[in-house]
């Protein structure tokens, strides 16, 4: 135990807590798929700051990890327990390892930029593209928040996350508020974009065609 | 360097690059949509699309190698491609992982059924109605993912799956759709593509 305590320091002081085994795997579900966006996002944009939050991601995903391997293990009292609760740790192994998949990927971010000027050009034909937006003054967006707009329903883009002030927000939620001068990762396809940006810059009004 | 992105080796390559990131993400929701359905047909694909994966990987290794050896472009350049192809294969893996879960013959836990319902992007199967204002056209010309929010992962027609389809694919009335997106917009997507126009408005 103190050598795995040695080793993996971060879990230093992680207790067991009685959380819900299906909170966490939802968690851990949203989290894996929000991470391979956000590293694909820091390699276009060649954001430091972005790849830092996949690897704080990839982080809370190995805690988790590690919580529902304890529950677990408290869980099982049969072999048909164990065979089944065998099968949730597989999933949540499978988001961790996807996270760290993402996390190998912003690495790239390590090597000099001369070497990699072709990634944004190459990720610019994915089926699903990731953008900048910004949020003009007289745009209808701003003063908005998320669950109002229905952004993704209405255009299909996902914002994944939110510069503000030279702050970043991710994975922005319902109750996030809209605000002028916000600039927006986005990601969908290439009509959803034109009409998330001609909203943004208050070209076209949020809502109407 | 801006001449290098028009050479043709170099669009080979990103185009199969561009073909691993893509399925790499397909075969993630299918593993999940897998794990929601309890369904290991679809789950059987996530194993067939790595098998494509791998012929994938193989190619990009092959031609990042060449074309360094070859003098187009450095051994960093090389190597910026190698660490993109080798992550989407990890996420690959981790698909096929998850839908292992599924392909075993050991009746899955609730909780993993449970936790994907309540997760913010939700997947969902729908029928295509005779009706439906979807039915005879192509996913371009509807522009199902900016109009709906839905994005289809995969289109069932006379019992069999086509998956990841493109723009250019038809929908058929009578189709089986199987969509992911924000859990809000599936209610409103399954009334208008059953052509129930009224109850689209609600």
């Amino acid at each position: 135990m103190r050598m795995a305590t040695r080793r993996r320091p971060r879990f230093e002081g992680i207790e067991y807590e009685p959380k819900s085994v299906k909170e966490m795997l939802t968690d851990m579900k949203d989290t894996s798929e929000l991470v391979i966006d956000l590293a694909y996002a820091a390699i276009i944009f060649d954001s430091v700051e972005m790849a830092e939050e996949v690897e704080a991601l990839e982080e809370r995903l190995d805690k988790l990890l590690y919580h529902i391997r304890l529950n677990a293990m408290l869980a099982a009292r049969t072999v048909k327990d164990a065979e089944q609760l065998a099968g949730i740790l597989q999933v949540a192994n499978a988001a961790e390892n996807i996270s760290n998949a993402a996390g190998d990927l912003v690495k790239i971010l390590d090597t000099d930029i001369r070497h990699r000027p072709f990634l944004p050009f190459l990720l610019a034909d994915a089926d699903e593209k990731t953008r900048l937006v910004t949020v003009a003054s007289e745009s209808s967006l701003a003063g908005k928040n998320l669950e109002s707009l229905n952004v993704e329903q209405d255009s299909g883009m996902r914002i994944i996350a939110v510069k503000r002030r030279g702050r970043w927000f991710y994975d922005p939620q319902d109750d996030f508020v809209l605000a002028s001068g916000d600039i927006l990762v986005a990601i969908g396809v290439e009509d959803g974009y034109q009409y998330l940006k001609d909203c943004a810059e208050g070209k076209k009004k949020w809502g109407e065609p | 360097m801006m001449t290098e992105q028009k050479d043709k080796s170099s669009v080979d390559l990103f185009e199969h690059i561009l073909e691993m990131k893509d399925t790499s993400e397909l075969m993630v929701n299918l593993a999940y949509s897998s794990l929601l359905y309890h369904n290991k047909e679809i789950a059987h694909e996530v194993l067939v699309l790595e098998e494509a994966m791998d012929e994938l990987h193989k190619r990009v290794k092959r031609e990042a190698l060449k074309n360094a050896a070859c003098g187009q472009g450095s051994i960093d350049r090389a190597m910026v491609l190698l660490q993109i192809a080798d992550s989407t294969e990890a996420i690959a893996d981790g698909a096929v992982e998850i839908a292992d879960v599924v392909l075993r013959d050991i009746e899955p836990h609730p909780v993993l059924h449970l936790s994907m319902m309540e997760s913010d992007t939700m997947m969902a199967t729908a029928i295509v109605s005779n009706n439906s204002p979807f039915a005879g056209k192509t996913i371009g010309e509807l522009k199902v993912a900016s109009e709906t929010g839905m994005w289809i992962l995969a289109i069932k027609r006379g019992g069999r799956w086509t998956y990841g389809p493109d723009e250019f694919a038809t929908i058929n009335a009578g189709d089986l759709l199987l969509v992911k997106g924000p859990s809000d917009a599936i209610e409103p997507f399954k009334c208008f593509i059953s052509g129930n126009e009224e109850a689209e408005e609600s």
